[in-house]
């Protein structure tokens, strides 16, 4: 009974603290804002899936292409566009990479 | 020590309610130590209830009487293994097994996603709101930790849960069940932070995957377990409890599938999210409905206050789902549109279709009965016709699915391909179809057309392998470079095993039932039964009569079974009878011969119920390659890892 | 294609799993009533009867069948069927157990289907043997 209420009492104590950390660790932080990912971040992600779906259609292609699933003329017709969109996202996210490396460069 | 538990679920509630509105707060106003903190209150609630947990174990383990729910669940003689098994032998233990699993479930997704802050600022509400229903359940409404004088013994466990079935079915369904919290709260997550990327379902992808396989494997076991202790020559019954882990598998299926969609061309946004809310209100709707006792069914937990509140819960829940999704709307809309109703894409819809129109069939079924008592006054119910009924309907071209689906390419998919590609499968098809016809297997035209299409999809994966391995030269290094693919592909061999063997043994059994005299012969299948003896044996807590029947066949001895019964004198409920079948495992069919004693008569009549199943114990078989399936399907693939992790932590450089 | 297909597909697929449905429910009847004894005598059709059993005597396996009485499990305490019943009869069927038996009346006697008795589970988690051999 008595060890229940002591190991009961110790958790309690225990749980508050850990809940609290956070504010003890930083009783005053110099930005308590909880980062969102901001117009920029929205967009470098879109970007990146994109380029990762036209990246993985290509291979996927490939690959169905040669195990014989899609015949020669289908390959023709399809992989052209899919090249395309794949540099188009390759090339969207060019001045991105460099503007970012100048952001990084510039804050050091 | 009750106190200890209590206090401890006491805890856990109030951690997760300070999680739940802590963390909504912070999310909303954006505060980085608020949302950190009410974080580690999720966290730090697993490791309460755990404490909870462990104590109720400790109660179980030490057979303490002086908690209620030992002293209803178990007694002295009963063996260790039961004895920590009756933790979800009952409501209350049960509901505490749910909650230890659903706060290390969200403990462990939360850590692992804890640099996405901004999702996880909002997924640590919406899961905490979870926990906190099931916590105010425990604490308020049904404790596993009243207590009472302390009885000499307990009432002990009713013999049938006494098997190793029991001890694995319900924490592999619960670790199914559960784990489609996970992907629920990451989805709400990310409407509610207003992401439109798919961080969300990369970070689920695999949880999902381990729920539905924990859930596949559940329901198997419990199949089994039917099948073996039970013992009415079925393994499922389409009782609603049943469906109610059927139900929720379904819609993870369908969403497993269409979220490969979403992943590769960005449609069907919108669908993933009703898709994911749907399998996580059925998983709710489903320990509903075996708590409440609202529907007549052979499983149904004692009538208790429980259902109104889970009632509550499901309403509530629903209600938000609808809500954040309709206000969200502009969020989910797709980018690209279905370039062809002949392509892989569009396969994979119309299995969606398939698998949510079977869904929701099984779901207006389970309904049925509480939908006419209130509408008509008068309750009337369904049973096997109407589900078999369906099951054809949306199986058999399911099956079909299974086999077309590899065969087509993504995005198009021209004629002349796709008869190049169907020239074999279709082939081993018809030659099927004709052998069958001509073994005289069309009795039964869905069981005839299960095979044909098996074996369409056996041809169909068997190709996709062996061109697969032509092209990359080696098995191994095809199924490593293309884990998801092949992975799905085992898994979809599994499910084709598992067909074929519910196929042979529900359209192609033999039953036979006759009052034998000793010495007395009966004939099914081919196989002749005689009944050659009766003893009884008194056994550690049963009377254990058997009957011995002599299995032969064309004349010569095949093997001996003993069906009988045990007659319990202390169980819960009374003396209690089971029945105790006795199964032969065939090798020429992989089937079973199944013997039942139905009656046994003071004089000595026996009563006997023979069942020849053919092809059952694929089913089973199939369950191994299901697991191992999936396995492959989930395992890491380094390069894919640092790619993903490429792609969303570069972010965090910004700024 | 410019526009895309998938709405039409999905709502086509709707409209044929709806019509699938209301044409089964249609032909098939919409299942079938579950009463208890004292409906008994307003329902002349095939029924699934639920209740508590009285009595029961005779063997199920003989030509006399098994004879029981069933009585309801909520509500109007004097209402009484008399059932008789051929089949296997689950372990746990005895005095007092809540049962469910399909079957129609027949001059006075609820004349049961084969097979067609299970017993519900007298306390949490524990199913009970249902008649049908899936």
């Amino acid at each position: 009974m008595t060890l229940g209420l002591v190991v009961g009492g110790v958790l309690a104590v225990l749980a508050v603290l850990y809940v609290a950390r956070p504010f003890l660790r930083e009783p005053a932080p110099a930005s308590d804002v909880l980062d969102e990912p901001g117009e920029l971040e929205r967009r470098r992600l879109e970007l990146v899936e994109e380029r990762d779906r036209a990246l993985l259609a290509l291979k996927e292609l490939e690959f169905d292409h040669r195990t014989g699933k899609t015949t020669d003329a289908d390959y023709r017709e399809l992989v052209g566009p899919l090249r395309r969109r794949a540099a188009d996202a390759l090339q969207a996210l060019e001045p991105r990479a460099e503007a970012r490396h100048e952001r990084i460069r510039s804050s050091r | 020590m009750a106190g200890l538990g209590r206090a401890a679920l006491l805890l856990s509630l109030g951690l997760v309610a300070y999680a739940l509105v802590a963390g909504s707060y912070a999310a909303w106003r954006r505060r980085r130590r608020l949302a950190l903190s009410a974080q580690n209150a999720l966290l730090a609630s697993f490791v309460s209830t755990l404490v909870a947990a462990a104590v109720l174990w400790s109660a179980l383990a030490r057979r303490d009487f002086s908690f209620v729910y030992v002293s209803e669940h178990i007694n002295r003689s009963l063996p260790l293994g039961y004895a920590l098994s009756a933790f979800w032998g009952g409501q209350e233990g049960s509901l505490l097994l749910w909650l230890m699993i659903l706060s290390g479930y969200a403990a462990l997704a939360v850590w692992l996603n804890r640099r996405t802050r901004d999702l996880i600022a909002w997924v640590v509400p919406v899961l905490a709101g979870v926990a906190f229903f099931f916590a105010f359940m425990l604490c308020f409404v049904s404790s596993p930790f009243k207590t009472a004088p302390a009885p000499a013994d307990g009432a002990g466990m009713v013999p049938s849960l006494q098997n190793p079935y029991m001890l694995a079915h319900p924490p592999l369904l619960y670790l199914g069940y559960v784990g489609l919290t996970i992907p629920f709260a990451f989805a709400m997550g990310a409407l509610l932070s207003r992401r439109t990327d798919e961080r969300w379902i990369v970070a689920t992808r695999r949880w999902t995957l381990a729920a539905w396989t924990f859930l596949g494997v559940g329901q198997l076991l419990g199949a089994h377990w039917a099948y073996v202790e039970i013992g009415w020559g079925g393994y499922y019954a389409w009782d609603p409890v049943e469906n109610a882990a059927f139900m929720p598998w379904l819609a993870a299926t369908a969403f497993l599938h269409s979220v490969m969609i979403q992943e590769k061309r960005g449609m069907l946004k919108l669908w993933n999210m009703i898709l994911v809310a749907l399998a996580f209100c059925l998983s709710i709707f489903g320990t509903f409905l075996t708590r409440s006792g609202v529907i007549n069914s052979i499983h149904s937990f004692s009538q208790s206050p429980l259902g109104g509140w889970f009632l509550g819960f499901i309403v509530l829940v629903t209600a938000f789902s609808v809500t954040l999704i309709y206000v969200r709307l502009p969020l989910l809309r797709a980018r690209t549109k279905l370039e062809s109703l002949v392509s892989r894409e569009a396969a994979f819809l119309y299995n969606n279709l398939l698998l949510v129109a079977f869904c929701l069939t099984i779901l207006w079924g389970v309904v049925y009965p509480l939908l006419t008592e209130a509408l008509r006054g008068e309750t009337r119910s369904v049973s096997k016709p109407y589900y078999n009924f369906f099951l054809h309907s949306f199986g058999l071209p399911l099956l079909l699915l299974m086999g077309i689906g590899p065969l087509v390419a993504w995005r198009r998919a021209s004629l002349r391909s796709l008869g190049r590609m169907f020239v074999l499968p279709l082939a081993a098809a018809v030659v099927t179809g004709v052998a069958l016809i001509a073994l005289g297997f069309d009795s039964s035209i869905p069981g005839l057309l299960a095979y044909t299409f098996s074996a369409f999809v056996a041809a169909s994966i068997a190709l996709e392998f062996w061109r697969g391995t032509r092209a990359t030269g080696s098995l191994v290094r095809l199924v490593a470079r293309n884990r998801r693919r092949y992975g799905g592909y085992l898994v979809h061999a599994a499910v084709l095993l598992f067909a074929i063997g519910v196929a042979g043994s529900s359209a192609y059994q033999t039953v036979r039932e006759r009052g034998l005299q000793r010495g007395q012969s009966m004939t099914v299948a081919g196989y002749t039964l005689t009944y050659e003896q009766l003893a009884a044996r008194q056994e550690a807590n049963a009377l254990a009569t058997r009957a011995t029947i002599d299995v032969s066949r064309g004349g010569s001895h095949v093997t001996t079974l003993y069906p009988g019964k045990n007659d319990y004198p202390v169980a819960p409920g009374g003396p209690t009878t089971s029945n105790e079948v006795s199964i032969y495992h065939d090798p020429r069919n992989l089937g079973d011969v199944f013997l039942i004693a139905d009656q046994i008569d003071k004089g000595g009549t026996l009563y006997l119920k023979a069942l020849v199943k053919p092809l059952v114990n694929l089913i089973w078989a199939a369950g191994f390659l299901f697991v191992f399936g999936s396995l492959v399907a989930m395992w890491p693939d380094a390069v894919e890892q640092r790619r993903l992790a490429e792609r969303y932590a570069a972010g965090a450089v910004a700024a | 294609m410019r526009r895309s297909p998938a709405r039409l597909v999905i709502a086509l697929s709707v409209a044929a799993a709806l019509a699938v449905f209301v044409v089964y429910t249609a032909v098939a009847g919409a299942g079938t009533p579950q009463i208890q004894p004292n409906d008994l005598a307003r329902h002349h059709g095939h029924v699934l009867l639920v209740g508590k059993v009285v009595s029961a005597g005779g063997d199920a396996h003989s030509s006399g069948g098994l004879r029981f009485v069933l009585r309801n499990v909520t509500g109007h305490p004097a209402a009484r069927a008399r059932v008789v019943y051929h089949g296997s009869v689950p372990d746990l069927f005895k005095t007092g157990r809540e049962v469910v038996v399909t079957g129609a009346m027949s001059n006075g006697t609820f004349v049961a289907d084969t097979d067609s008795l299970t017993t519900k589970c007298p306390s949490k988690y524990q199913p009970a043997p249902p008649k049908s051999t899936t």
